[in-house]
């Protein structure tokens, strides 16, 4: 699911507006960065956050990007996933833009059918299209949107709402967005068919500069789902037919004078009405460094317990899937569904060319295991889960 | 008192912990002074935006929505998928 982001308000609290003082000088990379201020637009018009909120982008923005990944457990390959998405933004007026990002995923391997067991060939093409338009005023935007996704036994078909909405100083910035998904599934093994799932997205939050160094975000979401969420390539796979889930989250970037670097740190909770209840930490520092590369390290940090209805591996009954319960009204095997923590690496290296071309390149590993779950147990029996992804991109103005 | 026994007491307070953390950052919003346009120099400038790029963003929350058992939290919109 591509999420837009919604963070963006907080440039609509940060533009600055007039003269740049001694106290905070902008240096080369802040004042020739002719593709980031279009990037950064771009930004505003996808995100329902829409920032620089007095007035649309200048110029327009076209960006590529190229996604490979790979997943595997100990010994075996699994999931591959080659996706180019290609986004354009183009301000229409002073007052209004438009953007709009199309992606294609093709996905290859093998899944487990439960737990890490019985891994199954399969394939898939998802076709991803997200278009929306925002209006600027002089102290907020809106932006309406609508996205359409595609694959082989997967339709899903959305639009949503966002605004956000500044104080006259631009230190505070409340934003709020809304959006529903309309979903059909319809599995390539027949098991279930014109299956449906309706879903609806609330999220509110404010943006506030806490210095001249300092700016923090707290977002609170709920969703509210309905219809069929079971896995219908999954042995043993039934799930409740709601999920409704609460997150909050907080995020605090801190930018360091000395060495002009700056420290991005969030934190997201997660609880859902399955029993899944997860914490994620993410750290990321951004150093500029000369002739205009930058350099951004990251880590993220995971745990989740398991959903309440997730059936334990049992390696007794191998090659065979243990039965759920009798009394079991839900179960599912499914990885994904067990306690686990994760630890995600990895760093982006972007480049700028003259003043309106920007390349990226971004690599990353990241490891599922039972054992790295924190405040608790680890669901047992199941194998490590690897993922490596490496990432190409290219953006300009225009 | 070790970490572990530490990490036991915590255990099953961590959305009361979270919660704290959050309500402590909104307090301290409510006390902050305000900042002029001319200091808002390092505020403007991209890494310190909250988001800088949308198809690296559109990418990662996918992967993670596709292998974790909890995602959201980050904005509204997007498509649906049979990844999950």
């Amino acid at each position: 699911m591509a999420v837009l982001a919604l963070e963006e308000a907080v440039v609509a609290a940060i533009k600055p507006t007039s003269i740049i003082t001694e106290q905070a000088p902008l240096d080369q990379s802040s004042v020739n960065l002719g593709l980031m201020g279009a990037a950064m637009a771009l930004q505003l018009l996808v995100s329902p956050h829409a920032a620089m909120a007095d007035s649309a982008p200048e110029r327009g923005l076209m960006a590529f990007k190229y996604l490979d990944y790979l997943d595997s457990q100990p010994g075996s390959d699994r999931i591959r996933v080659k996706a180019p998405s290609l986004l354009v933004m183009k301000p229409l007026s002073s007052e209004w833009s438009m953007s709009g990002t199309y992606t294609t995923d093709t996905i290859s391997g093998a899944s487990p059918a439960y737990h890490t067991q019985a891994l199954r060939n399969m394939h898939d093409q998802r076709h991803a299209v997200e278009l929306s338009t925002t209006h600027y005023d002089a102290l907020g935007t809106q932006t309406y949107g609508g996205s359409f996704s595609k694959e082989l036994d997967y339709l899903s078909k959305g639009i949503f709402y966002a605004f956000t909405k500044s104080s006259e100083d631009k230190n505070t910035t409340w934003n709020a967005g809304i959006s529903t998904n309309s979903d059909q599934i319809n599995p390539t093994n027949h098991i279930v068919a014109n299956e449906t799932k309706q879903s609806l997205d609330l999220i509110m939050g404010v943006t506030q500069v806490m210095g001249i160094f300092d700016i923090t975000q707290l977002q609170v979401g709920r969703y509210q789902g309905q219809g069929y969420f079971s896995d219908p390539y999954k042995a043993f796979d039934l799930r409740p037919r709601n999920r409704n889930h609460t997150t909050l989250m907080g995020k605090w970037n801190h930018h360091f004078e000395s060495n002009q670097s700056t420290l991005k740190m969030s934190y997201r909770y997660y609880d859902d009405s399955w029993g899944i209840e997860s914490h994620t930490v993410n750290v990321e520092w951004v150093k500029p460094l000369q002739n205009q590369w930058t350099v951004m390290p990251y880590l993220r940090v995971y745990t989740q317990s398991a959903a309440s209805f997730f059936v334990n591996a049992d390696s007794s009954g191998l090659p065979f899937p243990p039965n759920p319960p009798l009394d079991a009204t839900y179960y599912t095997e499914d990885q994904r569904m067990s306690a686990y923590g994760a630890h995600t690496y990895g760093f982006k290296v972007t480049k700028l060319i003259g003043q309106d071309t920007t390349l990226d390149v971004k690599l990353e590993q990241y490891q599922q295991r039972a054992g790295w779950r924190l405040g608790g147990s680890g669901s047992p029996g199941l194998d490590p889960f690897t993922a490596k992804t490496i990432q190409f991109g290219i953006s300009s103005a225009f | 008192m070790s970490h572990l026994k530490c990490l036991k007491i915590l255990r099953g307070h961590w959305p009361l912990i979270g919660l704290v953390g959050l309500v402590g950052l909104l307090a301290s919003c409510t006390s902050i002074s305000p900042v002029a346009p001319w200091e808002k120099g390092y505020l403007a400038k991209p890494e310190m935006t909250f988001e800088v790029d949308v198809l690296d963003q559109n990418f990662t929350e996918h992967t993670y929505f596709s292998k974790e058992g909890s995602f959201g939290g980050a904005g509204v919109g997007g498509g649906g998928c049979g990844c999950n």
